[in-house]
């Protein structure tokens, strides 16, 4: 078995064994590191698909906003004035890389390597901030607002990447910013303005020039903005870790929980497997015949054995559904009557060896849930249905649905009945009727808690009509399939 | 007269099961392990093939003897016999017999009515 220790020798030549204190070879009930990387991955490649989508309606912007430069009487009307060329440069340096980044996203799906999409997804983040330089640069540098758009990628970065990471990112705005300015002081850029009144070059006499509070004030929100947004996200985002970790560990207690749930049924039911095979093959002759007074012995170890086996399910069962709610269950849209016809089938050679008719009317009929829940239900009012019916009777079984309605499902067996004062009851555990008793030994008494357990958690109607003489009959009123529990 | 390979690790009920096909006049061989098992179906291919699901050494053996078994041969049928219905979480029923995932003929649950297994039996054994 994986990780567990090596026996080794001591001194003596007596081989020396120590229990881990931790099974390795059980699995991580936890689960939390594995869902870490497959979170961090799924997020960061929704993310960067994301981007991708918004990065399109920026180019459109920049296509529309290089289409106006191309009207003067319009620019001129609004007293603006573009230089088409950076606008037009701009999108299309977005829309080329736009076009890369989203077909290396497509091959890296198949591949989850976060490291190929960090640095897929750091590649983005410095092209659009020099290409948002550069429109900077055209729309104006310091005469106008377009500084504070490196706030959107400041802000997104506070909110979608780690404190430190997004601190880079604000330093790179910053640096780049700078940069644009001090070329334009330099020289090696001229300065423009997308606004007419402002266009004079950084030389001249009246030019307040970038290098002033005003631009310790952008910095100062700028980093400001940085802190708040980063501090807030990255609590909500611890918080949301642990909420997921949280979840992540309950999923894998209840597969463990599944699992020993498994274990333990087989555990104890294969013995009894045994017993009741052994008990046939003495019944059955293979070890010669047996005198008439051990074959009713005999019988009666196979009787209990059988019956045994039966309760260790049936209680394993219950508490399986008394545990439901920890755990998650595939919810489906179940043919109900296809399952009642199949269940039906299975009875038969039972009621049959019996002479009791199973009469099944079957229309139809959708409901909304677990199909074994569904099955465990149905099965146990068949079967006692079956268990309590006079031999050479009749059982009869039916479901219909209305439109836009839940489905009904009946079961009535013209058997023994239950005494009025006692049908409160008849859905606790181990409770059985005396007459019942009489009747059937072999039952455990848990098929209708199971039946109530699993009617609750659907919140399935359950009608019980019965007298001594009459039989019973089940009627179950399902819930739209739109409602329920599940 | 057919020959049929049971693998199943209770011995107890596997030796019960092979009393009953002996008694049926088939030609019978036990193993108790999957990989003593998968070794002698390999030295001679049954006409069939009774399989238990889970085994100490591996809780899902048997589900992954019968896909293993079924690269070997893909006509040999294949019963599996199990203590663990649907009704339990990880539990199966016959809507997951597939031909990649579950690649097996039919499946029983126990305690085996020994009637319904002989029918069964039967059934896999007659030509289709």
């Amino acid at each position: 078995m994986t990780g567990k220790l090596p026996t080794a020798l001591n001194d003596n030549g007596v081989a020396v064994y120590r229990l881990p204190l931790t099974d390795d070879g059980a699995p991580e009930p936890s689960g939390i590191g594995d869902y870490d990387l497959h979170r961090d991955w799924s997020l960061m490649y929704q993310n960067s698909v994301w981007f991708c989508q918004l990065r399109w309606i920026v180019v459109v912007v920049l296509c529309l906003a290089g289409g106006m430069a191309l009207f003067p009487d319009v620019m001129l009307h609004y007293r603006l004035r573009l230089a088409p060329g950076w606008l037009w440069a701009s999108a299309a340096i977005l829309a080329v890389a736009n076009g890369i980044y989203l077909q290396l996203l497509r091959q890296l799906s198949a591949q989850t390597r976060a490291g190929s999409l960090r640095t897929l997804l750091w590649s983005q983040i410095v092209v659009d901030l020099l290409v948002l330089t550069a429109v900077i640069h055209c729309l104006g540098s310091w005469d106008t607002y377009a500084p504070f758009a490196y706030l959107f990628h400041i802000i997104l970065a506070c909110i979608f990447f780690s404190r430190w990471t997004s601190l880079v990112v604000t330093a790179i705005s910053v640096l780049l910013y700078f940069g644009l300015l001090w070329g334009e002081r330099a020289g090696v850029l001229v300065h423009q303005s997308a606004f007419r009144d402002m266009a004079a070059p950084l030389a001249a006499a009246h030019d307040p020039g970038p290098w002033n509070w005003q631009l310790v004030f952008l910095l100062s929100i700028w980093i400001t903005i940085w802190y708040l947004v980063s501090r807030i996200a990255s609590q909500l985002r611890a918080r949301e870790y642990q909420l997921a970790a949280t979840n992540a560990r309950l999923e894998a207690s209840s597969q463990e929980r599944a699992r020993h749930m498994l274990q333990t049924t087989h555990q104890l039911k294969a013995p009894f497997a045994a017993i009741h095979a052994n008990t046939q093959l003495l019944l059955g002759g293979y070890s010669g015949s047996l005198p008439e007074a051990s074959r009713r012995l005999v019988e009666r170890i196979a009787a209990r054995a059988r019956m045994l086996s039966q309760q260790i399910q049936e209680m394993l069962q219950l508490a399986n559904l008394r545990s439901q709610a920890q755990s998650q269950h595939t919810v489906s849209l179940i043919q109900l009557h296809e399952l009642l016809q199949a269940m039906v089938e299975r009875f038969e050679p039972t009621a049959t060896a019996r002479g009791i008719q199973v009469e099944s009317h079957l229309e139809p009929a959708q409901v909304r849930g677990v199909e074994d829940f569904v099955k465990m239900l149905c099965e146990n009012l068949l079967s006692n249905a079956i268990s309590y019916s006079h031999n050479d009777s009749a059982v009869q079984v039916s479901c219909s649905q209305e439109a836009g309605k839940g489905a009904q499902v009946t079961v009535r067996d013209s058997g023994i009945g239950i005494p009025s004062d006692k049908l409160p009851r008849i859905f606790d555990d181990y409770f059985r009727t005396s007459e019942a008793t009489l009747h059937n030994r072999a039952s455990s008494g848990l098929g209708l808690a199971i039946v109530r357990h699993v009617a609750r958690n659907m919140r399935i109607n359950v009608l019980v009509e019965s007298a001594p003489g009459w039989g019973t009959r089940f009627s179950l009123d399902f819930p739209p399939n739109n409602g329920g529990a599940y | 007269m057919a020959y049929l390979l049971i693998i199943d690790d209770d011995e107890d009920f596997a030796e019960a099961v092979a009393t009953v096909c002996r008694g049926e006049g088939h030609e019978v061989a036990l193993e108790y392990d999957t990989h003593l098992g998968e070794m002698r179906f390999a030295q001679r291919t049954p006409d069939a093939v009774i399989l238990d699901v889970m085994f100490p050494e591996n809780p899902s053996g048997g589900f992954e003897l019968a896909r293993s078994l079924r690269k070997r041969s893909a006509q040999v049928p294949i019963l599996l016999l199990t203590a663990v219905n649907q009704q339990f979480p990880l539990g199966f029923s016959q809507k997951d017999i597939d031909p990649q995932w579950l690649p097996i003929t039919d499946f029983m649950e126990k305690p085996v009515d020994f009637d319904t297994l002989k029918k069964k039996i039967a059934t896999l054994l007659s030509p289709s």
